[in-house]
């Protein structure tokens, strides 16, 4: 589904990402973690289109995305839920779900979506009508995630949901993600710094250090790996 | 007392169209934090565009002089919006919007020196083009009134056209709140200005919103001069003696807020209106200015404003 190849981006002279070549099947749970500063959250923005990539491809279901201009990116099917949750503050949670739902295919099915995203994250049921900015980071996250289901996507693109929550929280929302893949069959491509959790419930999972994938592999092969064990499982 | 009931039914009448003004810089200004110092001299080349359509373009010819002003006026809002369209195509966008990323203080610098050279432009343009001689909106309208009352043994007279600005205003203002707060293009309106880049995750072309709300904003304030010039005579540089009331009036509101832009230019033609009952006509702009003062030291954010951060 998402076929990336070689890329490499960056900011202005410093290059962040080197050749970075990642593939999503569809119905796949891919999760890519690494440390801070690995070139994760740049991956996801070469993605979306708000960074231009120096070399390399992006294919979306065979589509050249690096031809289609950054705001038609979503109409083809991907969602972004981006770092840092990056909520509307001055829209409601209703507000903020329907600017979710801008696609066509989120506007087809939008009475059905609202439906499951309310019965997923019943908390956004409950604060409809509160401004996003004065909900807390953990329901800004779901709201984030619930404004991502909203398009009716192919792909779901999850950048570092537990970034800045409580630990307790940040289980939580994993929680629910798991209960809504398992649910929808969605597939989401995640990045992640809790490194445990993320492989744990992925199908495949890549590894990537100073912009560059070191290490590939389905989520048993890379929990048996000695290096990830050391380095992030803490083994 | 009946000096000030007089006072504030004309604070009222010209407060409506003090906020549809600033209601038009208030998208602009307020939504979508663009600095737009020829706001006021959009305001007069639509006050001369009314003018021109009244007489020229021979709507007076055909619907007379009392409807045939409201008319004009209200035709040239959408050619002022063409205008800011193109306005903002051409020059606004390479230091608004998305690029702001690349540039210092949001693109405001470059923003506040593009726009008052575009004032320039347009001032002494207009001057070349229309002449230095005052020109006015006729219309018999205005030197009538409707008598209201009588209250006890107090009468107060509304100036017919006034009345009529007064009624236009608001029923421009009811629909633009409704387009802003209901509909799908003025929520995508809001969330390109809340947050550009999450916007265009959502698949919103931030650049094309903020060249709507740059075209909605320049035809609402060209209406709002056309409705002044039904009342007050104008020339090519009128536009210095609004620009700076309208950014009085959408501070004062709260930035961001459409309702609170016009209640900020409400309160400027109240202020204005209403001092003239105890100070010199002269120092009705410094009463505007002190009123000003007194309310942003107790309401910084102004009426409306929301202490929400912007992420």
């Amino acid at each position: 589904m998402l076929r990336i190849e070689g890329l490499s981006a960056g900011y202005s002279a410093k290059a962040v990402l080197n050749g970075v070549s990642i593939n999503v099947d569809a119905g796949q749970f891919v999760a890519i973690v690494g440390p801070n500063g690995a070139g994760k959250t740049t991956l996801f923005k070469t993605i979306s289109g708000i960074l231009k990539p120096s070399g390399g491809g992006i294919f979306f279901n065979g589509v050249d995305l690096l031809a289609v201009p950054p705001a038609q990116r979503a109409h083809l099917g991907i969602a972004h839920v981006p770092e840092g949750r990056q909520v509307f503050p001055s829209l409601t949670v209703m507000e903020n779900l329907e600017m979710g739902a801008m696609t066509e295919s989120g506007r087809r099915d939008w009475a059905a979506n609202i439906e499951r995203i309310f019965e997923w994250l019943p908390v956004l049921a409950e604060r409809r009508g509160q401004f996003a900015g004065t909900l807390s980071g953990g329901q800004q996250q779901m709201l984030a995630i619930g404004r991502g289901l909203a398009s009716s996507p192919k792909l779901l693109m999850l950048d570092e949901p537990s970034m800045g929550l409580a630990p307790s929280t940040a289980d939580f929302v994993f929680e629910r993600l798991i209960e809504i893949r398992r649910q929808s069959g969605l597939t989401m491509l995640l990045v992640e710094q809790r490194v445990a959790e993320a492989l744990e419930s992925a199908d495949h999972g890549y590894v990537l250090e100073a912009g560059r994938v070191v290490l590939e592999g389905n989520n048993e092969t890379l929990r048996a790996d000695d290096r990830v064990r050391k380095a992030y499982l803490g083994m | 007392m009946e000096g000030f009931l007089q006072a504030l039914a004309a604070g009222l009448l010209i407060g409506a169209v003090y906020g549809l003004m600033c209601v038009g810089l208030g998208l602009i200004f307020g939504v979508m934090r663009v600095i737009n110092f020829a706001h006021g001299d959009f305001m007069m080349l639509g006050m001369y565009v009314a003018f021109y359509l009244f007489t020229t373009a021979g709507i007076q010819a055909v619907f007379g002089n009392a409807v045939g002003p409201f008319i004009a006026i209200l035709l040239a809002g959408p050619v002022l919006a063409v205008f800011g369209y193109f306005v903002h195509l051409a020059l606004i966008s390479h230091v608004s919007g998305t690029r702001t990323a690349s540039l210092e203080g949001e693109g405001h610098y470059a923003q506040l020196i593009l726009t008052l050279g575009i004032a320039l432009i347009l001032q002494n343009g207009g001057l070349i083009i229309f002449g230095s001689v005052l020109a006015s909106i006729r219309t018999p309208l205005s030197s009538s009134a409707w008598e209201l009352g009588p209250f006890f043994d107090m009468s107060i007279f509304i100036n017919k056209a006034r009345g009529i600005d007064a009624v236009v205003s608001l029923l421009i203002m009811t629909l633009l709140s409704l387009l802003i707060t209901r509909s799908r293009i003025g929520k995508s309106l809001r969330a390109a200005a809340d947050n550009p880049t999450a916007a265009t995750y959502m698949g919103i072309d931030v650049d094309r919103a903020h060249r709507t709300a740059f075209a909605l904003g320049s035809g609402i304030t060209a209406i709002a001069g056309g409705l002044l010039a039904t009342n007050y005579p104008f020339h090519p540089f009128v536009g210095l003696e609004y620009v700076i009331v309208m950014y009085a009036g959408v501070v004062l509101g709260g930035m961001g807020s459409i309702i609170g832009a016009f209640w900020g230019g409400m309160t400027i033609g109240l202020v204005q209106q209403m001092s003239t009952l105890i100070l010199p006509t002269q120092l009705q702009n410094a009463a505007i200015f002190v009123v000003f003062l007194l309310i942003i030291f107790f309401r910084p954010q102004g009426f409306f404003g929301r202490m929400v951060e912007r992420t």
